[in-house]
């Protein structure tokens, strides 16, 4: 492409279709750009237009166009070709800065970082005049291009905040410092003098602003890696300087803005966080500074507002505070009791009032509120900072500071007390500072683990939380309940058992609260009060104590899953779960109304699941409701598949795919209830489960392997007979399987289930190939995980058809194949198998081909009877081999058994494990003996001189202890 | 038996998975590249004598008539020098010294553009005129004080075989002037000091060493020796190193401070190499009286020696071992402990080269009592010691047993190990994040997961590796989002299950799931 005008008109004209909202015209008009912008001169048509076009638009399309463009190509990748010609790289770069510092800002944006993105690539060696070419911009005096380069350096450098030290790294910094340290200082001083000039003038202070947060930004870059010579010997200007700046304040940079940071917040946000990467990183140098910065921020905190806008500020100043109290060596800037009691006072109670804010979110926000105050999601709050110092304080002075606080939840509780209409926001404040004085240590699992033991937490639950919950109105000062409730609920292993029994009705009244949060957090509540632990591993609230309650609970839980905003709540759902599981049969009763209510939550549900959790915890519900009964009612099994397969045909066939798993694992654990023969209305459904389709979804492979292994295990004999058909198909499903690293040990499941339960004559004409079919999987591509199923699939045929049938197949494919998978295979791997069921498999299965397979006796294969038997000794004396070849670190991440991603195993329809060895064999060890002994009568002398020639000492001494254990010798 | 040894090599290849001990322990300079301030606490390099000094006073009797002499111009000097008048050379010389000798900025630069250095140099051959060869010693020694050109404009005047020489002259002054100017030269870097090796300095530096030097004379010998020591890239030559050994073996048993200090950072020049340059430190049998030295209460002692240390434990096991034999770990606690944060570094990467060691010599560490100044280092150190630290206790956790770790866990290091991950530094966050999975795979060999996890949520760990997985650096927040996934994704396991094993009907605890939606 030439750099005419016939092609800039083209290209102004493509650009523009571009920005048309009717895809035809636009999507056509990108397809072109995409086409021609490995042609020469591209670019710089772009810059021409960006600069030079007549029309706005077309300048601001052809910048971000150039800045996609380069951010898509100036990267050279190794062995690909060069996508931007030499010519062009060299002319951008001669071009661009001026062209960006002459820019109007819109599109002087664009190309700052289109500037970054080439510096990150070229910048120092390949773009050595860049950094004097942008210092020597400082010298213009005009702060529209003066920010440019800042903004531009800023993007440069940034990266030094969070790249590792190397020496490429740190050549490249010391290379900017020495261009760029001094001249940024003079500008810092310029700048801060010219403010003072300026002071009148709104519109130059915003562009000087702008350049003092840009230049407080690059200090923090180039301070970050550590602290260069040239800041050890400038710290005092730029300390002094910071700190002036910190304390400043100008009616003309205040902002009406409620919510938005203002340039003067944004520069001395900025501020704190130099003073605290100096206070973190730099304390020996910056010692002497520190203390002025404490009391200037100390000073800024007590005089800024409540407004939105302040809170980064806010909560950036107090988080130095509380990073700084906590160092022992300025333990003494805090200790007087007039600077704690001002810190307290000023400081932390304003910020941890209720704002208009978070009472616009508690009651139109309610999902965030709940995160935020809940989940801990609230880093960056005042509220969470306050809490921070409070408790970065009480690390020395944790009795002044209870102390101080003491006095302020007094007078707080007593204004509330006066008119609590008025004055509820004060209560809510008392119990705010009680928490986050009262907790050191809190986990989402049992709420404070470590309370601060000078505050009576009992007390104050049953004089001031108590009676809030017990009043009349539940829909009374919903902000109060809330506070309340999470009182109970995090304090829950503080506050004795029997207040705890007291709560449980005032919570499930408050179910009925029409507050989002506040029934939320009843729900939650009961949750958390259900699981916790009592004496040998019970709950500490038995169902016995529940049982007033019952039927007041479910209605409650149930009837809050009704109320506006939260029908498909998470909290609610969950708290059903746990109270099934902790009333166990005292449920029975009510499973009729349950189980519809929560089939039609299902149905209705399953029209859009939008909600994962909510629909998880319905899953558990649902399978704790068919335990629970048909435990103790086995026959109630048929009503609950009469109730649920009718839904659970409709997700199938709406083919609802986030659901699918859930629906599989129902209905295994359905069907493994079932004592007898697998019924017909299963069977119907059989050939459906072997669709393709279903295992194409990796989500759907583990919970239809157990479902097939169900299916299995209740009526092999049936599709033996009925369905002798579907079986190719069946083993189809395990080839599918097996052909994939990540689901081997899934094929390996279905296939054990085969051989366990299958008549062996259906198989017969199978046998071979299914072998044949392992052998290459071995051959082709081995992994660990593959050897260990492997290892344990094998010696189950052993077990199952006898030690001869496994070496007649083996060596039926192949001449003395047997040999060699012994030899190659099982000898030097069986260490790697893990599991005690599956320990125990292979051990029977060794010791049968040991002892019960004559061609081990008496042909080739005798050599490697010592090596087999050494090998199981060490499968049971020696630590599981769990090293893996380096190369298959990968795999086994993502694989491992057990691990899936896409799929949601329900803890509640959890499967049994299965022994297929079971009491046939109960000490391993033992049965070795035994089976020795036994082979050892057949043919006597022949076992002793085995051991005696080659299995080695240690080894031969174990064996003598299974022996004596087993109380036989050899002869 | 062979069952045993396949045992315990599979114990070793697990314990060392993906990481190999050499990897573990990390030499002094891992970067060139310096942005800080030159340390403060480093030997000097180059010196000049700025002030009279007594011995001056006393051996050059025309000084003590002081304002006799008369300023000069440069212009006035650079006649005089190159003149032939011998008391005009020397005034001339003498006032060259002087403003050499000057407080502040001294104008070496003038003086070498002046070009009377060559002439300078040749006054040093001056056997006949003692007065002479000092002065122009001196106004030498000053001139080779200053930056590389400085240096290098001395010795390209041929001074090196010139004071070489001077070694040998009868004045005492005259000798020890020569000295000084060697060990700025030597000073300078590899380069100069392999040419004065190459021009055979060491014998008669050594010569000059005797149990009568003056302690004066003797500190200058000691400086110049140990600045032929220095400086890497290469590294002084082998045989060098072995001729000076010795009597630095010996001076580190005088009694003057300064003479202790500078061999002690000789021996911490020696030993900052290879292996086999520790070994032939180790092999002096000095590794006890630097661990004495370490201990003193003089800094400049101090610190010279606990960085010899230091570096020997980067070396083998066995190398680190003659350190813990020599008692390096009971004078490291009152190390780790010490006012200086410099200090408190210097131990804390010494420890966490000895953390780097096989579990024997990570129980020793545990025997003398490091762990608890390890984990208040960790609480309450210096930042650049609080790295340091952390750096020993990832070694501690990649190669200690797992009851070692569970001790580890006992002392307390889980809080403030925790509490660094809000450190702004990419590489001590990445490394922490190693050390809690480390701490994982502890946990779960004893089934203890679960018990790990609260603590590590409780110490408001979670709330910070959560964070983490925003955090710019690619690594970092991968490291982050593993434990993440690995160990907190899942809901807490429903661990109320009713009537568990009763009948086995309920039996299904032992399958741990992942809830990933």
């Amino acid at each position: 492409m030439e750099l005419s005008d016939a092609n800039l008109q083209t290209l102004t004209e493509y650009l523009k279709k571009t920005l048309d909202p009717d895809p035809a015209i636009r999507r056509p008009a990108e397809k072109f750009l995409e086409s021609v912008e490995g042609s020469q001169n591209y670019p710089l048509l772009l810059l021409t237009l960006l600069e030079k076009s007549q029309e706005n638009v077309i300048k601001v399309c052809a910048s971000v166009t150039f800045k996609n463009y380069i951010k898509r190509n100036w990267r050279i990748v190794e062995d690909e070709p060069n996508k931007i010609c030499e010519s062009d790289r060299i002319a951008i770069k001669a071009n661009i800065v001026p062209l960006m510092l002459s820019s109007p800002e819109q599109i002087q944006k664009q190309l700052s970082d289109a500037i970054s993105i080439i510096g990150r690539e070229d910048f120092p060696q390949k773009w050595p005049d860049l950094l004097t070419e942008m210092v020597n911009r400082f010298q213009s005096g005009d702060f529209h291009v003066i920010n440019g380069v800042l903004r531009t350096a800023h993007s440069l450098f940034k990266r030094y905040r969070h790249e590792f030290k190397s020496n490429e790294l740190w050549t490249e910094i010391k290379l900017v410092l020495d261009a760029f340290a001094l001249p940024l200082t003079n500008l810092f001083k310029a700048t801060i003098e010219l403010c003072s000039t300026h002071a009148n003038d709104a519109s130059a202070l915003k562009v000087l602003f702008s350049s003092l947060i840009l230049i407080a930004k690059l200090f923090y870059s180039l301070n970050f890696q550590d602290l260069p010579e040239f800041f050890e010997d400038n710290m005092e200007t730029w300390m002094t300087n910071f700190h002036s700046l910190l304390t400043l304040d100008n009616k003309l940079l205040q902002t009406d803005d409620e919510e938005e940071a203002g340039l003067l917040e944004l520069l001395k946000s900025q501020i704190c966080d130099n003073a605290a990467l100096y206070a973190q990183k730099y304390d020996e140098e910056f010692q002497p500074y520190l203390p002025r910065f404490v009391t200037a921020i100390w000073n800024l905190l007590v005089t800024t507002g409540q407004e939105v806008k302040y809170d980064l500020l806010v909560s950036n100043a107090i988080q130095f505070l509380a990073s700084v109290c906590e160092r022992p060596h300025y333990k003494h800037l805090f200790e007087d009791q007039n600077t704690l009691t001002s810190i307290c006072e000023k400081v932390i109670v304003p910020n941890m009032e209720f704002r208009a804010a978070d009472e616009e979110a508690f009651e139109d926000n309610s999902e965030e509120y709940i995160r935020r105050d809940l989940e801990g999601s609230d880093i960056d709050t005042r509220r969470r900072a306050a809490c921070d110092l409070v408790r970065g304080l009480c690390k020395f002075f944790e009795g002044p500071v209870t102390g101080i606080f003491s006095g302020y939840v007094n007078s707080m509780l007593q204004e509330y007390a006066k008119n609590p209409t008025v004055n509820w926001k004060h209560k809510d404040a008392a119990i705010y500072l009680v928490t986050s004085l009262a907790s050191k240590a809190q986990t989402q699992k049992h709420g404070i683990t470590q309370a601060n033991e000078l505050v009576n937490l009992t007390e104050f639950f049953v004089n001031h939380i108590q009676p809030d919950l017990k009043s009349a109105s539940v829909n009374e000062f919903p902000v109060l309940k809330a506070d309340g409730i999470k009182y109970i609920m995090i304090f829950r292993n503080q506050v004795p058992k029997e207040q705890l029994l007291v709560s449980i009705p005032l919570l499930i009244n408050h179910l009925q609260a029409e507050s989002i949060v506040v029934h939320t957090y009843a729900a939650h509540a009961l949750e958390r009060l259900f699981t916790m632990r009592g004496a040998n591993n019970t709950t500490l609230i038995t169902a016995a104590e529940m049982a007033p309650f019952v039927e007041v609970l479910l209605t409650n839980l149930f009837k809050a899953l009704t109320l506006p905003g939260s029908s498909e709540n998470e909290y609610i759902m969950k708290a059903i779960m746990r109270s099934f599981s902790l009333l166990q049969e005292s449920i029975i009763p009510y499973i009729p109304s349950v189980i519809t209510q929560l089939t039609q939550k299902l149905l209705a549900v399953s029209k859009n699941p939008s909600k994962p959790h909510f629909n998880h915890y319905m899953f558990e519900s649902i399978c704790l409701s068919i335990r629970i009964t048909c435990k103790a009612n086995p026959d109630a099994l048929g009503s609950f598949e009469e109730a649920l397969f009718m839904v659970f045909t409709e997700i199938l066939q709406n083919d609802v795919q986030e659901f699918i798993p859930y629906v599989f694992q129902v209905m295994s654990l359905l069907l493994e209830m079932h004592k007898n023969e697998i019924p017909s209305s299963y069977m119907a459904l059989f050939p459906h489960l072997l669709q393709p389709v279903l295992w194409e979804r990796t989500g759907n492979i583990p919970p239809l392997v157990r479902l097939l292994q169900a299916y299995l295990e209740r009526g092999a004999n049936t599709i033996a007979s009925a369905a002798a058909d579907k079986i190719p198909g069946l083993l189809g499903v395990f080839q599918k399987l097996i052909a994939s690293k990540a689901n081997d040990h899934q094929g390996f499941y279905l296939l054990n289930s085969i051989i366990e339960h299958m008549p062996p004559e259906s198989l017969d004409q199978y046998r071979k190939q299914i072998f044949i079919l392992l052998f290459q999987r071995l051959q082709n591509s081995k992994t660990t995980k593959f050897i260990k199923s492997f290892l344990v699939f094998i010696n189950l045929y052993c077990i199952k058809y006898g030690a001869l049938a496994l070496q007649e197949v083996f060596d039926s494919i192949q001449p003395k194949m047997f040999g060699m998978v012994l030899e190659k295979i099982i000898i030097p791997e069986i260490q790697k198998v893990s599991g005690q069921v599956e320990k125990k498999i292979c051990a029977v299965g060794i010791t049968k081909i040991l002892t019960e397979c004559p061609p081990m006796m008496d042909t080739e294969y005798t050599k490697l009877w010592t090596p087999l038997l050494q090998a199981l000794i060490g499968l049971f004396e020696l630590p599981e081999d769990d090293t893996i070849p380096d190369e298959e670190h990968f795999i086994d991440i993502e694989d491992t058994p057990g691990y899936q991603t896409a799929f949601s195993q329900l803890a509640f329809a959890g499967k049994k494990e299965h022994d297929p060895v079971g009491q046939m064999v109960n000490n391993p060890r033992i049965h070795l003996a035994q089976s020795l002994h036994k082979l050892s009568t057949a043919c006597p002398g022949r076992v002793p001189s085995m051991l005696s020639t080659s299995l080695n000492a240690e080894a031969l001494q174990y064996l003598q202890g299974y022996l004596q254990a087993a109380s036989v010798t050899l002869l | 038996m062979p069952v045993v040894t396949e045992h315990s090599e599979r114990m070793r290849k697990f314990k060392n998975k993906g990481k190999d001990a050499a990897a573990l322990r990390r030499q002094r300079v891992e970067v060139n590249i310096e942005l800080r301030k030159a340390k403060k606490d480093e030997q000097i390099l180059k010196r000049r004598s700025i002030s009279f000094s007594l011995m001056d006073e006393n051996l050059s009797p025309r000084e003590a008539k002081g304002n006799e002499i008369i300023q000069l111009s440069l212009e006035e000097i650079l006649q005089a020098v190159n003149g032939s008048n011998r008391e005009l050379q020397l005034q001339a010389t003498q006032a060259t010294r002087r403003i050499l000798s000057r407080q502040k900025d001294p104008p070496i630069n003038q003086i070498i553009e002046l070009g009377i250095i060559p002439r300078l140099v040749e006054f040093l051959t001056h056997a006949d005129n003692a007065p002479l060869q000092f002065e122009a010693a001196w106004a030498l020694t000053n001139i080779a004080s200053g930056t590389s050109d400085h240096t290098k404009a001395v010795v390209e005047a041929g001074a090196i075989p010139a004071f070489i020489s001077l070694l040998s002259s009868p004045h005492m002054h005259i000798c020890e002037q020569s000295v000084w100017a060697l060990g700025n030269i030597a000073g300078d870097g590899p380069l100069y000091r392999d040419a004065l090796i190459n021009c055979n300095v060491i014998p008669p530096l050594l010569a000059l060493v005797s149990p009568v030097t003056p302690i004066g004379f003797l500190r200058n010998i000691t400086w110049t020796l140990s600045n032929l020591c220095r400086n890497k890239n290469p590294y002084p030559p082998l045989d060098a190193v072995k001729t000076m050994l010795p009597v630095f073996t010996c001076l580190l048993e005088h009694e003057d401070k300064d003479i202790i200090s500078d061999s002690c950072w000789a021996v911490s020049y020696l030993t900052d190499g290879s292996n086999d340059r520790i070994q032939i430190v180790v092999d002096t049998g000095i590794l006890p009286r630097l661990v004495e030295l370490m201990a003193s209460p003089e800094l400049i002692v101090m610190t010279p020696a606990l960085r010899a240390i230091g570096n020997v434990v980067t070396g083998t096991d066995e190398q680190t071992q003659a350190a813990i034999d020599a008692g390096v770990l009971a004078v490291l606690p009152h190390l780790l402990q010490h006012a200086k944060p410099t200090i408190q570094k210097e131990a804390a990467w010494t420890l966490s080269n000895i953390a780097a060691g096989p579990c024997r010599q990570i129980q020793q560490l545990i025997t003398c009592g490091l762990l608890p100044p390890l984990v208040e280092l960790l609480d309450k150190g210096d930042f650049k010691a609080q790295k340091e630290a952390v750096w020993a206790v990832a070694n501690f956790t990649t190669g200690g047993t797992v009851e070692q770790v569970v001790e580890l866990v006992q002392s307390g290091v889980l809080k403030p190990l925790l509490n660094l991950l809000l450190a702004k530094d990419s590489k001590t966050i990445l490394v922490i994040l190693d050390t809690i999975s480390n701490l994982f795979m502890a946990a779960e060999k004893l089934g203890e997961t679960e018990r790990l996890c609260l603590l590590v949520e409780e110490l408001d760990g979670l709330e910070k590796i959560e964070a983490l997985q925003t955090h710019d650096n690619n690594m970092v927040y991968r490291a982050a989002l593993t434990i993440i996934e690995k160990y907190f994704s899942g809901e807490e396991n429903p661990d109320l299950q009713p009537g568990t094993g009763q009948d086995g009907l309920y039996d299904f605890s032992v399958e741990k799931q992942d809830f990933n939606f």
